[in-house]
Parts: structure tokens; C-alpha cells; sequence
């Protein structure tokens, strides 16, 4: 459609300030990861937006290097919660992908479990906050607590509506000819699920996967209730970065805030085509 | 172990049990427990400092004495207006500048591609970090402040995060700016799928943009438009990582949202008889509401 002069105007004044408005809080916490000690506070008239001096010392203290001009050291680097983060989100996933994929062609193909659509749905309704003392009781007694594989059982949980959801529309919309043609030639349901469908659906089930990974990672409340020290996820470290010689240490949590914030931006970036499906619960495709 | 069945007996049903099975197994164990668990210590005065285990938590009954104490909690009640009250002013601000922001994105314009991809980043930053971005900002002496100072023409220096009206607003801005691009994103998805056949019809018979608008496209986007607003709902409920980092639901309990209030009594008074009563009652007007969702939309 021909758009006139002015209403192009319009458009690229509207988007230039929400891409503004979107990218300010982003670069703020770029401009801080790589500042100095002495820009970290800088403030009024003598704000910096772009760092005078830039520096890497920000991501240095968080590894162990106190070489900087600050006074204090770590007593814990942001290793050990990286890696945290890493494996729980991981395992989760996988954990999520496994039971919701399997359960997804069994309600596709079959008819089976016809309770956990709805099922599903309401456990993503109910806040975590509702349920997390039962749930923090249940994982002392199972010995669960301030662990990695219990971060990863939880997550797998909880992330599983999207991943079964997901997955269900995936498999409603696959052609079902070709499983056809296998089951007649003498394939098993099962060899034809594993040796047909899941190889077919392979760019699917990775964006799927991408997704839950990322919601995965951006968790910070259950982290906050079921770890404790030993395995701290990033953003509830990120949140003890504080000491009483320095205050809030302004850089190094903005340069880990750019370590926790680039894996799911870029991520996310890569599976934009499924987003909508996924955060509508497949109700909607793009 | 699989037997190998014949492919004209076997019509899926045995493999679709045992396909579901850990989905089940799973969805059984988050819900039965901690539901009978939750609904056992909730009749009690029950908490983790009481030197028993939770199993002996009878000898703590109270029977129903939780659930009529909440009922005049003040500060409860005061948690869930907030909480209202932060629901009624974002999802409705985030669904209107998403809608606004989608219907220039409908046709083709250079640029295109890269404004959209990063128009819808904020959405995919781990909340907490948001959080802590929005912290930085509306520090006294941070670029919010700055910002302002250029109209000014002099400097300001207001302390956002410690006024109990402020602080509310800048959590709020924070939770506009990481979710309207999630209604973007979606009310996009909706109005690129509206027939243009009907809307250049609508245009001959001289049907003005407003008009075209207000009668083929938003009716055509109903479903999409009460999807969006129910997802957003929901999570807007749910509002704690971002808030949290921010404030700590503070100052005092000035932005003390409903998750905030059962976190703190969780962690720091251990009443977990009570918290457990609390968090029923919010599960048992949720489903009510649910049920009721589902049968209006059914109609």
C-alpha cells in the first residue's frame, strides 16, 4: 500500500523513539559493565554515558582478579554460579523437552492423556509462590535443596506446559502421510515416532527447546527459595553482590548482568519466527 | 519393554499411555503432594522453627484458625490492591502502546527486519536483570534523572526508589518496558493475519482508516486480542523478579505486590501454617476464575 509523506515521517519519528526508549536501559548496563571504579558512581553533572576510561576489570573481579583499584575480593567468583545457571537451565530443558514431546504425540496421535492440556495450563497459572513452601518441603526431604539437579527437576517442571504445548502444534500441523507410509511398510509406532517423526520435526523441536532453555534461565524467584549457597543460579548471586566497604558494586553486576542477559537475547533473536507460538501456548502462529 | 504388535491390532493407545506417562507422572507429583501438604500445614500453626517435622505439624492444629486470621490481614489486602492496581495501570499501557507500535509495522519499510528485532529484546532479558537495569536507572544520581535535567535545564536529583509513590512508578515503567513488546509481538502476529481483501473492500466503499479499523480489524483480532490480555494478566499477578530487585517491595511495603508479601513471610517471619492457608485461598480463587474463563470463552 502507497503510504504518504507524512504518515512515513510519523513512522520513523514514533519508531525511533521506542527503539530509544527500548535501547537505554540495555546500553546503560553495557556502559557500566565496562566502566572503572572511579566512573561507577559518577552522577549529576558529572554523569558519564560512555565510559572515559573503558575497561575489562569488571569481568576480571567477577573471575578472581582483584588486581583493580578495588579494595575488596570476592570471597566467591561468579563460576561456580554460571555454571549453576548453566546446567539447571540445561537439564531442565531437557527434562521439560523429553516428557512434553513424548507426551505431545501421545495426545496428538493416540488420544492419550486428554487431562493435560488443562492440567498443564493451570500449573503455568498458579504464581510458583502459591505452591513453594510444600515444594521446599518436599525438596529437603528429598535432599534437593541448594542443589543443581533439583534447580534442574523444578525447572523441568514447571517449563513443561510450554515444551508439551509447543511441541502439541507442532505435531497437530505435521503432515501425517508419511507416518502412514511407514506404519505400512512394517514400522513399529514406536520406530515410526523416533526413526520418522523426531528427525522430521528436528528444526522444530530445537526452536522448542531454544525457548524453554531461555525461560529456563531467566529464572530468579525459585533459585532465590530452593538454593542457598553452593549453587546459587547468576541472578540471585547477582542480587549478593553487595559488600559494606563499597556499597553496590555497580560495575562488576552490570558486566554479569551482560553475561546472564546475551545467551537469551541472542537466542531468542535466533527462534523469533516461533516466539509467538510458544508464549501463546501454540494458540497462535506467526 | 516393547513387544512387537501387530500393525493392524495395535491402534497406538498402549505406546500413547506409555507416552504420556512421565508427563503425568510429573504433573501428579507437583500437584497432589504439595496440594495435600500445603492444605495439612495450613490447619496448623505449623512453622520450620517449631524443632518438628512437618509431618508432626497436628500437634500445632488450629483447624480453621489461618484462614479466618487472613481474612482480616490488612496487610494482605493491602498486597493484593497493589497488585490490582499495578495490573490495571501496565496491561492496559502495554496493550495499547503494543497495538499502537504493531499497526506501523504492518506493511513493508526499510529497516524494518533490525527495528523489529530490536524492538522485542527487552522481553528476552532475564527479568532480574532487567530489574537490576531499572535499579541503575532511577538511582538519584543516575541517567533517569539526567534525562529529565536536559528539559530542566538544571540539574534534578529525585530519589525515586525511596518515595512510596515514585517507586511504584518506576516499577511499573519497568514492567513496560519488558512487556509491551510481548503485546507487540503478538497483536502484530494478529493484525498481519487480517484479510486484505475485506480492508480494501472497506476502503471503496469509503470506510475512513478509523473506521476500518474499529469494525474489520479489531473484531477480526478478538480471540488473539483476549489471548494476549489474559497471558499478560496472568504474569502481571505473578510480578516479583524485576519489583524485587528494584525496591524489595519497599520503602516500607509501598510496592509490596502479593508474591513480594508471601516471599517475605516465607523467608523472614516463617509462618508457614499461615503462608500455607494464604497461598490455598489464592489457588482456589484462581481456579474459580479459570473455570469461569474457560466457560465464557466456551460460549
Amino acid at each position: 500500500m502507497q503510504r504518504s509523506l507524512p504518515f512515513q515521517l510519523f513512522r520513523y519519528a514514533a519508531i525511533a523513539l521506542a527503539l530509544a526508549i527500548t535501547l537505554v536501559p540495555i546500553l546503560w548496563m553495557v556502559s557500566m559493565a565496562f566502566k572503572p571504579f572511579s566512573e561507577w558512581q559518577s552522577a549529576g553533572a558529572n554523569l558519564t554515558w560512555i565510559p572515559n576510561a573503558p575497561t575489562l576489570d569488571n569481568f576480571r573481579f567477577l573471575f578472581g582478579d582483584s588486581g583493580s583499584d578495588l579494595i575488596v575480593a570476592l570471597d566467591r567468583t561468579a563460576g561456580k554460579p554460571i555454571l549453576s545457571s548453566l546446567l539447571s537451565a540445561t537439564i531442565g530443558t531437557v527434562i521439560a523437552m523429553t516428557a512434553g514431546t513424548a507426551a505431545a504425540y501421545g495426545l496428538s496421535r493416540f488420544g492419550s492423556g486428554a487431562n493435560l492440556p488443562l492440567a498443564l495450563i493451570q500449573l503455568r497459572l498458579f504464581p510458583p509462590m502459591a505452591v513453594m513452601i510444600p515444594v521446599m518441603m518436599m525438596w529437603a526431604f528429598l535432599g534437593l535443596m541448594d542443589t543443581w539437579w533439583g534447580l534442574a527437576l523444578i525447572y523441568g517442571i514447571v517449563t513443561l506446559p510450554f515444551a508439551f504445548w509447543l511441541m502439541k502444534t507442532f505435531f497437530d500441523d505435521m503432515p501425517k502421510e508419511i507416518e502412514e507410509a511407514a506404519l505400512v511398510e512394517g514400522c513399529s509406532r514406536l520406530r515410526v515416532f523416533t526413526r520418522v517423526t523426531l528427525p522430521m520435526m528436528a528444526a522444530p523441536l530445537a526452536a522448542a527447546a531454544l525457548f524453554v532453555f531461555i525461560l529456563n534461565w531467566s529464572d530468579y524467584l525459585i533459585a532465590l527459595l530452593l538454593t542457598t549457597r553452593e549453587w546459587v543460579t547468576i541472578p540471585v548471586y547477582m542480587a549478593s553482590l553487595s559488600s559494606s566497604m563499597t556499597g553496590q558494586l555497580y560495575g562488576a553486576k552490570a558486566a554479569l548482568g551482560l553475561i546472564a542477559a546475551v545467551p537469551p537475547v541472542i537466542l531468542g533473536i535466533m527462534i523469533q519466527k516461533h516466539l509467538v507460538r510458544g508464549l501463546t501456548f501454540g494458540a497462535l502462529k506467526q | 519393554m516393547t513387544s512387537a504388535p501387530t500393525p493392524e491390532k495395535d491402534d497406538g493407545a498402549g505406546l500413547g499411555l506409555r507416552l504420556t506417562l512421565p508427563a503425568q507422572v510429573l504433573v501428579l507429583f507437583i500437584s497432589l503432594f504439595p496440594l495435600l501438604m500445603q492444605l495439612y500445614i495450613s490447619l496448623t500453626d505449623w512453622s520450620p522453627l517449631s524443632g518438628m517435622a512437618w509431618p508432626r505439624a497436628w500437634e500445632f492444629w488450629n483447624t480453621f484458625a489461618n484462614y479466618l486470621d487472613l481474612v482480616s490481614d490488612d496487610r494482605l489486602w493491602s498486597a493484593l490492591g497493589r497488585t490490582a492496581l499495578v495490573m490495571a495501570v501496565c496491561v492496559p499501557l502495554e496493550f495499547g502502546l503494543g497495538l499502537a507500535l504493531a499497526t506501523l509495522f504492518v506493511d513493508d519499510f526499510p529497516g524494518k527486519r533490525v527495528a523489529y528485532s530490536i524492538l522485542i529484546m527487552p522481553m528476552m532479558v532475564v527479568p532480574a536483570v532487567a530489574g537490576y537495569m531499572f535499579f541503575m536507572l532511577f538511582q538519584s544520581g543516575g541517567p533517569v534523572n539526567d534525562i529529565l535535567s536536559w528539559f530542566t535545564a538544571e540539574p534534578v536529583s529525585i530519589a525515586w526508589l525511596s518515595d512510596p509513590t515514585l517507586a511504584l512508578i518506576a516499577v511499573m515503567a519497568a514492567d513496560i518496558w519488558q512487556w509491551t513488546p510481548l503485546m507487540f509481538l503478538i497483536l502484530l502476529a494478529g493484525l498481519v493475519g487480517v484479510p486484505d481483501d475485506q480492508i480494501k473492500a472497506a476502503t471503496l466503499l469509503g470506510a475512513s482508516p478509523v473506521q476500518r479499523f474499529l469494525t474489520i480489524v479489531i473484531p477480526r483480532m478478538k480471540t488473539i486480542i483476549v489471548i494476549a490480555l489474559a497471558i499478560r494478566c496472568i504474569e502481571a499477578f505473578k510480578i516479583f523478579d524485576t519489583l524485587y530487585i528494584m525496591t524489595g517491595g519497599g520503602p516500607g511495603v509501598a510496592t509490596e505486590t502479593i508474591s513480594v508479601y508471601i516471599y517475605k513471610i516465607t523467608t523472614q517471619d516463617l509462618i508457614w501454617g499461615y503462608v500455607a492457608a494464604i497461598a490455598l485461598a489464592i489457588l482456589l480463587v484462581l481456579s474459580l476464575l479459570a473455570v469461569w474463563a474457560m466457560r465464557r470463552m466456551a460460549k
